[in-house]
């Protein structure tokens, strides 16, 4: 059995490492490129949003590379997510395709039976991969964080993204937990010792919106990375981590924080709406009022839940003193554009608080030497 | 004077429309319904970003009504069956609407059966008492509105031999509202097609066939649509041909809309799907329609 999954950001070395130490060989697709994006376009329903195409793409890219088993994820709505699955398995056999597929749906039964399904060898390693797969998902989550800090502060960004990689490369090899805490400790210490000479005071932007456009830099064009170079202090409101924590695990912090959020979001948004809709309202409410200096949206075009987030943001960013700025994203998405849009967005946030304004070129070290 | 409430004729309207409006009278409220879609209101609800047409032509409705009433009826219906929920953009139009109407008074209780029953009493128990009555006077008053106008199929065109048959599927607040249709049942009428829609199938037949799905449709609407055709083309003898008619960009009908298509491939009938938004010319609707009508008739040669 060999299984492969859909890509979302660095999602891939966690369920390599958790399908591996469960005894199943993991076949992860080729990383998400235009390429992908193109074929899963091809094949996909015209208005289906772009994590679907996206996904859909993944999916034959990794059939094609030997994969016969896909392991995705089911849903109950009101997000079109949770129809995902059933779509994918008619458009692929269509396409002629031969290939087994086990949908998590979110209830025990469900998650029984994938889990018996992908432990051919017994349940005995199944403690184990679960913790090392935790373990690898913190640290991720704590390389991003780290990342996203060093970025506009490091005198030379481009060396904060080769840590980066650098670092996931070391956590996608480490074997056990402690190798995985080790690694990680390593790279945050090589991070925070990057030499200085960028912006000292960054502005700080929230990012808020649907969590796969939010982390997968192929179809965002590469959003974090950009505002981090154009020195902004990203602080995406959702990682892996957190969303493990708070959906699958329900963990209590996670949910405390998540409660908090839905509270930060009732006065404009009285209901869930699918999705991560409130969560972008709650964030954007409470960020606002925590001195932040603006906020991004980002999400697939026709994304219903955060539609509705769209049209309600400009009234939360006038109550809470905060610029939004809205971003939808699909396959015809020019990156151009998008950094036009963000180079725009972050000049007014400079002009707004007149932070850092005397320092607009984009070479802020030569400026303050003169 | 009692007080005005206004009924925004657009989405669920086309649903319980007639139940809101008995209710609130009997309430002694007096309710006011906004009149047909025109170009007008669809300008009107333009406000309101990347929504599919017929929430456009809502937010049209809803705010030609504003201005004229003391209350918008608004209901948030989350779900009206276990293990169901309605379009995220349903469920999130008590908001939208409040962000870009400030200042107007919405009555707007929600309305989530996945639990329960619950939720319906207390919904209808508080627009009762936003008009000073008793809990157990709107209930009663709740009862006779259902009794009186409990949402029936409103049924279109019949089973007349020779004429050609076509399956017409789509949201009854996009078919029975002819500007957001374009009358695409006018026009069909005129070309000599009969038309059968999903309101004809009876609720627990397009129930049972939505059921035979590998996947529960857990959009209840659209299940109803899709359960709906899927006992035309289960039928005996299957119609010559289907429409599925929806606006651009509507999120559970890009999915369902596919699988439905697939269905019919499978099953050997002719599938069109008619995509309508705001931009849509109706000379292109025209010339589709005719294209998809001869290509049914050239197959019964």
């Amino acid at each position: 059995m060999s299984v492969t999954f859909p890509h979302m950001g660095t999602l891939h070395i966690v369920l390599k490492a958790l399908l591996t130490a469960l005894g199943v060989r993991a076949v992860p697709p080729p990383p998400t490129s235009k390429t992908t994006l193109e074929i899963g376009a091809r094949y996909s329903p015209e208005t289906a949003c772009l994590p679907f195409k996206t996904t859909l793409g993944n999916f034959i890219q990794a059939l094609g590379a030997g994969a016969d088993t896909i392991l995705t994820c089911g849903g109950q709505g009101p997000c079109r997510l949770g129809y995902y699955a059933n779509i994918q398995r008619d458009i692929l056999r269509d396409l002629g395709y031969k290939f087994s597929m086990i949908v998590i749906e979110p209830d025990i039964a469900s998650v029984w039976q994938a889990l018996r399904r992908l432990t051919p060898g017994g349940l005995r390693p199944v403690w184990p991969a679960f913790r090392l797969a935790g373990a690898k998902l913190r640290a991720l989550d704590a390389i991003e964080q780290a990342a996203c800090r060093a970025r506009p502060r490091a005198a030379v960004a481009a060396a904060v993204d080769a840590e980066r990689l650098g670092a996931l490369a070391a956590v996608d090899a480490a074997a056990t937990p402690a190798a995985v805490e080790g690694a990680v400790a390593t790279s945050l210490r090589r991070l925070a010792s990057l030499p200085a000479g960028g912006w000292p005071e960054p502005l700080r932007v929230g990012l808020v919106g649907e969590i796969y456009v939010m982390l997968e830099s192929c179809v965002n064009g590469d959003l974090i990375r950009r505002l981090g170079q154009m020195g902004v202090e990203i602080h995406p409101t959702m990682l892996l981590g957190d969303y493990v924590a708070t959906h699958i695990l329900r963990d209590r912090a996670a949910l405390r924080r998540s409660t908090a959020v839905v509270d930060a979001a009732a006065p404009f948004l009285g209901h869930y709406v699918g999705g991560h809709g409130i969560k972008s309202i709650g964030y954007t409410a409470a960020m606002g009022r925590t001195g932040f200096d603006g906020m991004i949206h980002v999400f697939p075009f026709t994304c219903m839940p955060e539609i509705i987030a769209k049209n309600i943001l400009p009234g939360v960013s006038e109550k809470a003193g905060i610029p939004v700025l809205s971003l939808a994203f699909d396959e015809q998405t020019g990156e151009a554009g998008t950094v036009t849009r963000l180079e725009a967005f972050v000049d007014l946030l400079r002009y707004r608080g007149r932070k850092g304004f005397f320092q607009s070129s984009n070479n802020p070290a030569e400026k303050r030497g003169v | 004077m009692p007080p005005t409430v206004g009924i925004p004729r657009g989405l669920l309207y086309y649903y319980y429309g007639d139940v809101w409006s008995a209710f609130l009278s009997r309430l002694g409220a007096e309710p006011a319904l906004s009149p047909e879609t025109t170009r007008a209101v669809i300008e009107a609800g333009g406000r309101i970003d990347e929504v599919c047409l017929p929430v456009k032509a809502f937010f049209g409705h809803a705010r030609i009504l504003a201005d004229k009433v003391d209350f918008l009826f608004l209901p948030r219906v989350v779900s009206v069956a276990a293990g169901h929920y309605s379009c995220p953009k349903i469920i999130g139009l008590p908001d939208i609407v409040r962000a870009a109407l400030p200042g107007t008074n919405l009555i707007a209780p929600t309305i989530d059966l996945r639990a329960g029953r619950g939720s319906l009493l207390r919904a209808i128990t508080g627009v009762g008492e936003t008009f000073g009555r008793s809990s157990l006077y709107s209930l009663y008053a709740w009862q006779r509105a259902w009794r009186q106008c409990r949402p029936v199929a409103g049924a279109v065109g019949c089973g007349k031999t020779g004429k050609l048959r076509v399956a017409l599927i789509g949201h009854p607040y996009i078919l029975h509202d002819s500007q957001i249709s374009m009358d695409v049942a006018g026009k069909l009428a005129v070309m000599g097609v009969d038309i059968a829609t999903a309101d004809r199938v009876d609720p627990r037949a397009a129930d049972q066939a939505a059921a035979a799905l590998p996947k529960n449709i857990f959009w209840h609407y659209c299940r109803r649509l899709a359960g709906a055709a899927l006992s035309f083309l289960g039928a005996s003898t299957p119609p010559d041909g289907m429409i599925f008619i929806t606006s651009f960009a509507c999120g559970p009908d890009s999915l369902v809309g596919e699988q439905l298509r697939r269905q019919a491939s499978r099953r050997g009938v002719p599938f069109l799907l008619l995509a309508i938004d705001e931009h849509t010319a109706e000379a292109g609707l025209v010339t589709r329609l005719e294209a998809f009508t001869d290509l049914l008739r050239r197959r019964r040669l």
